[in-house]
């Protein structure tokens, strides 16, 4: 639907364009679904680090919601939110676009071909980004609504996408700006105003009636749900017995790890650097451990058993499958998995906390489950500096 | 008898065995018999006391070493590890009732340290002067 301002000479004698005035285009649960998705894309954002986990979930699954409350009120709702109003079409975009080069002014009432383009975009781009995040929940850290029900290597192609989609999104999201701005001069019109009130410059007939009922009981749905959501995981209770049992533990392991760092799990390095550690246990980091049999035999056993090549953990996984096969790091911070997961970690954190101080932010590091959610990065005094061995 | 070696050796143990931590006290008795046996003589907590806060060069050339270094001056006192930063409980018995309770831990952890700290293991004399002195503590 296309309303053309007459300017410069009059059109055709007789021609009248029937009268522009500020009427309701957007209904109230199409600007709520706006704002809403608009509000979770940027927290999205503000939480993609591992220690925001619990927020970003809850946000994707508003997504979620958001984007099938969409679907339906595209075939349901008022006249300008149907998508049968801003159909996807290619030639309709590129000539809205070849217009803008010589400055045509055109007046959409609803959405503009070209912005329809990013609108479907950004909700195929949504709907992509909840289903690979649920996968991924689901597969590495075996939450979710499909816990158990995937392969680590099936979570770690799915969170690929997963971040590189986010890219993708956050480019049509700028696309989608661009467009508000320019097409706010060239209308002469305050869209993002717009979005806000619900008033166009449009005919009267135009004008669609309010929905506030559908609005409210859309805002009340999504209050409903962060409510459950966050007094409870309510969604990982649907995954219950499929979550895969925790990672075997070995009291003389603590002990004997345990006296002078904090014991890392097996899991965390292949099986080739735990030869390598008992091969230099004479020399380990400049101390000898002077073990004796049958613990230094029982310690590498159980190194043996349950190092990353094992694939008992996603973590495990991970490191398994990014280490060199040449490499055999002693360290877990030298592991490359280990690098990038901490490359955001600015200098100020590593004066408080060592990085062989694994549970001074992981609160499960003992374990060896390294899970998301039990990461509380460390507030501690500066502790007084270490001297180099 | 020589008094120094009374109030420092044998009352403590005395008062010790009185107060009922015989169970700690056999294992280090023990030792110290197998160390005279090594040639090690009059164990003295003054000399290990001494040991304890000598300084032995670091040969990579970082700060010098004692065993202060880690399980500080004051062996009430809970320790820190000179590399990893791990606390290390106390090692004096009369507030780590743990500690000097098991013999093969006690020469596992001697053989250790003494490496890291002094560079060489411990002569049998050097190790029953210290535990006479922690056992003192």
């Amino acid at each position: 639907m296309k309303a053309v301002i007459p300017s410069g000479p009059q059109g055709p004698e007789g021609f009248s364009p029937p009268p522009l005035q500020k009427v309701r285009v957007w209904d109230a649960p199409t600007r709520l679904f706006h704002w809403a998705l608009a509000a979770a894309f940027a927290g999205e954002w503000l939480t993609r680090d591992a220690r925001y986990i619990v927020p970003h979930e809850f946000l994707g699954y508003a997504i979620g919601l958001l984007v099938l409350f969409r679907l339906v009120w595209g075939f349901t709702g008022t006249r300008w939110a149907r998508f049968a109003s801003f159909p996807l079409s290619i030639s309709a975009a590129l000539a809205y676009l070849r217009g803008l080069t010589r400055r045509s002014q055109s007046h959409h009432t609803g959405h503009n071909p070209a912005g329809s383009w990013a609108i479907y975009a950004l909700l195929a781009l949504a709907a992509f980004q909840v289903a690979s995040g649920i996968v991924t929940l689901g597969a590495e850290q075996q939450l979710g609504p499909l816990a158990g029900r995937l392969s680590y290597s099936v979570g770690d192609t799915a969170h690929e996408l997963h971040e590189s989609l986010a890219w993708a999104m956050l480019a049509v999201v700028g696309l989608h700006l661009v467009g508000v701005v320019v097409g706010s001069l060239l209308e002469r019109e305050n869209l993002v105003g717009s979005m806000l009130t619900g008033l166009k410059r449009a005919t009267a007939a135009s004008a669609v009636q309010p929905r506030r009922g559908v609005a409210f009981a859309l805002a009340a749905m999504l209050g409903m749900i962060a409510l459950a959501f966050f007094r409870g995981d309510s969604l990982d209770a649907l995954a219950g017995a499929r979550v895969r049992a925790p990672l075997t533990q070995d009291a003389s392991w603590k002990s004997e790890c345990g006296s002078c760092h904090m014991p890392y799990h097996p899991s965390l390095l292949p099986a080739r650097s735990w030869s390598a550690m008992w091969e230099h246990s004479q020399d380990h980091f400049g101390e000898d451990l002077a073990l004796q049999e049958p613990t230094a035999a029982h310690l590498a056993a159980f190194a043996a058993a349950h190092a990353a090549d094992a694939l008992e953990s996603n973590v495990a996984w991970k490191i398994a499958t990014t280490t060199p096969a040449q490499a055999a790091p002693l360290r877990v911070s030298e592991t490359p998995y280990w690098k990038k997961r901490h490359a955001r970690l600015d200098a100020q954190t590593w004066k408080s906390v060592h990085p062989s101080e694994c549970n001074a932010c992981h609160r499960d590091a003992e374990s060896g489950a390294f899970s998301p959610r039990a990461i509380e990065v460390a507030a501690r005094p500066a502790a007084a500096p270490r001297k180099a061995s | 008898m020589n008094m120094r070696r009374f109030l420092l050796v044998r009352l403590p143990v005395a008062l010790c065995l009185a107060a009922g931590c015989g169970a700690w006290a056999a294992p280090v008795d023990e030792l110290l018999q197998e160390y005279q046996a090594q040639g090690g003589k009059d164990f003295n907590a003054a000399a290990g006391d001494k040991l304890w806060h000598q300084f032995f060069k670091d040969p990579k050339g970082g700060e010098d070493r004692r065993c202060a270094l880690c399980h500080t001056s004051d062996l009430r006192a809970t320790g820190k590890h000179a590399v990893t930063g791990k606390a290390i409980k106390p090692l004096a018995p009369s507030v780590n009732p743990e500690r000097l309770a098991d013999k093969s831990k006690i020469e596992k952890w001697l053989e250790r340290n003494c490496k890291w700290t002094i560079g060489r293991a411990c002569t049998p004399q050097e190790k029953g002067d210290v535990l006479v002195m922690i056992r003192s503590k």
